[in-house]
């Protein structure tokens, strides 16, 4: 007794850890959300290419689009031209998209879109960069003026990441003679980089120009440039006019490198403007667009890998666990006398197709009418299957009645009825007849009215919509509650009509 | 919540079983489930009674199909009452009690006049199950007819009266007598209305009854008292309950029996699941007696000894008897 009693504990505690990590797993590695409110950001970025064609030359543009390499993952990218080929290729890391025409005339108007989130799954991708490069040739007072500039800086440095924030920072100073002769009187950004960049290259220190577009809501902007350098793990971003470092969350990496953003070919004025909006996504089906878009897929062993029509049956059967919890509860813990150990269950289900209300209102009725139908067969003596059949006839011949009576009276719910399980309704008028008549009307009313109770109410938490988000999604859950139901099963407690029905022993203790 | 807290630890400390720890900690423990149908069936019970040596109604014959029923005059015979029941049967339904013959027909217990060709018809309905449950096909029984002892004429109400013991483990742990009332339509089932009274396990003394869930001194219908009546045979009853281990090998039964004014006592049938109003009537918690004889067995099985039905009623005689009258 004792070693089946530790076996049992042993079972509960596997399944109910093995059901706890595993849905832990779900939630804090995977990142599945565990509402189905849980939304996310959509991003919608629209670039709008804007140039004037010359009338007679061909059309060539080339423009940068995101690479979409590490932090954001694009679900959807369209190009939008008229009359123009669309190509897209890599070039070191950055991503081109060429459109082309043989002839265009006039003001061009081409668009690019693209809709993107974040990534879901946290692994991180290896990157390669470089860690050292060549000087870049410097002479006369330049090259005196840099060096005096990184004397200080090697001084208060103590890693790259240092030296890189502290050469931006004094690049920044302009009030130091150097940095005006180095500056020449531009000090635009891009200039101060190209200064930071030289200063660097002369430590061997490789830095890269980054542009960046910001990730804000209906808000002009253009693309913002950062600085960056691979310290042989990962890249280190630089902000070129503070020397902050960490690229902010927000930011788009759009392209690398000293290139202008477009190009055009037989086209002049050329311009793109960028218009940003969000929007929200319930989470998981973000997730699964995320998931057809990549190769991360996490979510192909999961229920949701299944198709549609069969997702939508597994959601109603990993409910039928919670379901029989409600009875089980009900019947063991509390003592509510059901008929049957699973007919509540099934009543439960058969309410989704009519509704709770109008579903009891059904099973009233027909129940009571069967029920009258069954004691005038019991008069006849007939033997149980052929009355079981006679029963079930006339369940239907009155399933079908009341759907043409509603519907004559425009009452479309009665239709629902025909969906009605007319087994369950013929079991139950069958189980209950045996109740009344061995345990008289009182206990079978008693019996009818809890069952009802209780299909009710597991009907009510089988419809929980977060509910059955919740365990269709980590339907690992499901061990535990066999550890509950486990556990369950050597429960010795009171049930709580049992502390009412003993309730004479306190009496007689007074 | 608080008042059912108070409530449940109340009941824990008098011992009260409840239904999760009778089938917990009893019935799934001590009841293999090979051996229900030896008391499902009321032939195979009565076999392996008879042949164990225990006291039951005799059996006059079994019809187990349609062409059997032509025998049924050769197994009455000449007498004039007996009893024909399902062998699955529950609730008492499908019994036909015949007390006396009339005029070529038969009269029964409660005055009925019916042919010959109706108890046909019954055994008939019998045999396609129309009274077991579940609808299998069913034996019908036929056998000798009880007659409650006078003893109980002040103290019930039709039908007959019958003392249930619970046995485990071949010791009887509580004993109540079963008193049919106007309400429970002769029968005597507690939960169709029929009164418990709890009965002393030492001396056959009855105590107080309970009624639907309360405790009750007086018969509803007769207003008689129900407490203080004396037993007759009441060892007999305690050894005859004791043996229906060896007999059926379940672990934890309820014994049903009855005093036949000639037979004494005889036993009607086992049940496997026995209820727990049994507490009520006897006023005490079944769990710290079955504890008493767990420990019992624990102390016997380590020493390696087996008591017979003859030592294991004289220990719960002496463990659980003989308990004081109470006031009011």
């Amino acid at each position: 007794m004792r070693s089946l009693t530790l076996h049992l504990k042993i079972l509960i505690t596997i399944l109910v850890v093995l059901g706890i990590s595993v849905t832990a797993y779900q939630i804090f590695v995977l990142g599945i959300p565990v509402t189905e409110d849980a939304t996310d950001d959509l991003w919608n970025i629209d670039a709008k290419v804007e140039f004037v064609a010359n009338p007679k030359d061909p059309v060539k543009i080339q423009m940068f689009v995101p690479p979409l390499s590490r932090d954001f993952v694009s679900l959807n990218e369209s190009f939008i031209s008229n009359n123009y080929g669309v190509s897209v290729n890599r070039i070191d890391g950055n991503r081109k998209v060429t459109w082309s025409a043989r002839r265009a005339k006039g003001n061009q108007t081409l668009y690019y879109r693209l809709v993107l989130t974040k990534r879901y799954s946290g692994e991180k991708v290896k990157v390669k960069g470089p860690t050292f490069r060549d000087s870049i040739a410097v002479e006369g007072p330049e090259k005196i003026a840099a060096e005096a500039l990184l004397a200080p800086i090697r001084q208060h440095s103590a890693d790259v990441e240092t030296f890189i924030t502290e050469a931006i920072k004094r690049t920044n100073n302009l009030n130091d003679d150097n940095v005006k002769l180095l500056l020449a009187g531009d000090p635009s950004t891009p200039h101060k980089a190209k200064i930071v960049e030289l200063l660097l290259s002369i430590a061997h220190v490789p830095v890269e120009k980054v542009h960046t577009i910001r990730l804000v809501a209906d808000q002009p902007q253009t693309p913002e440039l950062w600085l960056r350098s691979f310290n042989g793990n990962d890249w280190l971003y630089f902000n070129p006019e503070t020397g902050e470092q960490g690229l902010p969350a927000d930011r788009l990496l759009w392209w690398t490198g000293d290139e202008n953003l477009i190009t055009v070919e037989g086209g002049k004025k050329a311009m793109v403007t960028f218009s940003l909006n969000n929007s929200e996504m319930n989470a998981i089906r973000l997730a699964k667009l995320t998931d057809e878009n990549t190769d991360a897929n996490f979510l192909e062993y999961s229920l949701y890998g299944l198709p549609l029509q069969t997702q939508q049956t597994f959601m109603i059967m990993v409910m039928i666990p919670i379901g029989v919890l409600v009875i089980l509860i009900l019947r063991n813990l509390i003592g509510l006398q059901t008929l049957g150990t699973f007919t509540p269950v099934l009543i439960a289900l058969a309410f989704r197709e009519t509704q709770l209300g109008f579903g009891i209102v059904l099973f009233t009725i027909i129940t009571a009418l069967g029920l009258s139908l069954r004691s005038y067969l019991e008069h006849l003596k007939l033997q149980m299957l052929p009355r079981l059949s006679v029963v079930l006839t006339f369940v239907v011949v009155l399933i079908a009645a009341i759907s043409l009576f509603s519907h004559k009276l425009g009452l479309e719910r009665g239709l629902s009825v025909a969906l009605f399980p007319m087994v369950i309704l013929t079991m139950t008028i069958e189980r209950l007849s045996i109740t009344w008549e061995e345990r008289g009307a009182n206990h079978a009313l008693k019996v009818a009215i809890g069952t009802l109770f209780a299909a009710s109410l597991a009907h009510l938490i089988m419809s929980v919509p977060e509910l059955i988000y919740f365990v269709f999604t980590f339907p690992a859950i499901l061990l535990i509650l066999v550890g509950f139901m486990l556990a369950m099963g050597r429960y010795r407690g009171y049930r709580l009509t049992e502390l009412v029905r003993f309730k004479a022993f306190l009496k007689a203790d007074r | 919540m608080f008042g059912f807290w108070k409530t449940w630890k109340a009941l824990e400390a008098r011992g009260i079983m409840g239904i999760n720890r009778r089938n917990a900690d009893y019935v799934l423990k001590y009841n293999k489930r090979s051996l229900y149908p030896i008391v499902d069936d009321k032939i195979i019970t009565k076999e392996r009674a008879l042949a164990a040596g225990i006291h039951v109604p005799e059996m006059y014959g079994v019809i187990s199909t349609e062409k059997e029923i032509d025998k049924l005059d050769e197994i009455i015979g000449g007498r004039s009452d007996f009893v024909i029941k399902p062998a699955q049967g529950a609730g008492g339904d499908g019994i036909l009690v015949v007390a006396d013959r009339f005029e070529g027909r038969y009269r029964t217990v409660s005055g009925k006049i019916i042919s010959h060709e109706e108890i046909e018809h019954q055994i008939s309905s019998i045999l396609t199950g129309l009274y077991s449950l579940g609808g299998h096909r069913d034996r019908a029984l036929i056998e000798y007819r009880v007659v409650p002892d006078q003893i109980f004429k002040s103290i019930s109400y039709e039908g007959v009266p019958d003392i249930r013991i619970i046995v485990l483990m071949g010791y009887p742990v509580m004993a109540m007598l079963r008193l049919p009332t106007r309400q429970s339509g002769g029968k005597a089932n507690l939960h169709q209305g029929a009164i418990g009274v709890g009965v002393d396990l030492a001396t056959g003394l009855t105590l107080r009854g309970t009624w639907l869930n309360n405790i009750i001194t007086k018969h509803p219908d007769t207003t008689n008292a129900v407490d203080g009546v004396q037993l007759p045979n009441w060892d007999g009853f305690m050894k005859l309950a004791a043996g229906c281990y060896e007999l059926c090998g379940l672990g934890y039964i309820g014994v049903d029996m009855v005093l036949d004014q000639e037979k004494g006592p005889l036993i009607l049938e086992l049940n496997a699941r026995p209820g727990l109003n049994i507490q009520i009537a006897n006023d005490c918690g079944l769990t710290l007696r079955t504890h008493a004889v767990e420990a019992r067995l624990e102390a016997l099985n380590a020493a390696g000894v087996t008591e017979t039905p003859e030592e294991r009623v004289k220990f719960v005689q002496e463990m659980f008897g003989h308990i004081p009258p109470v006031e009011g």
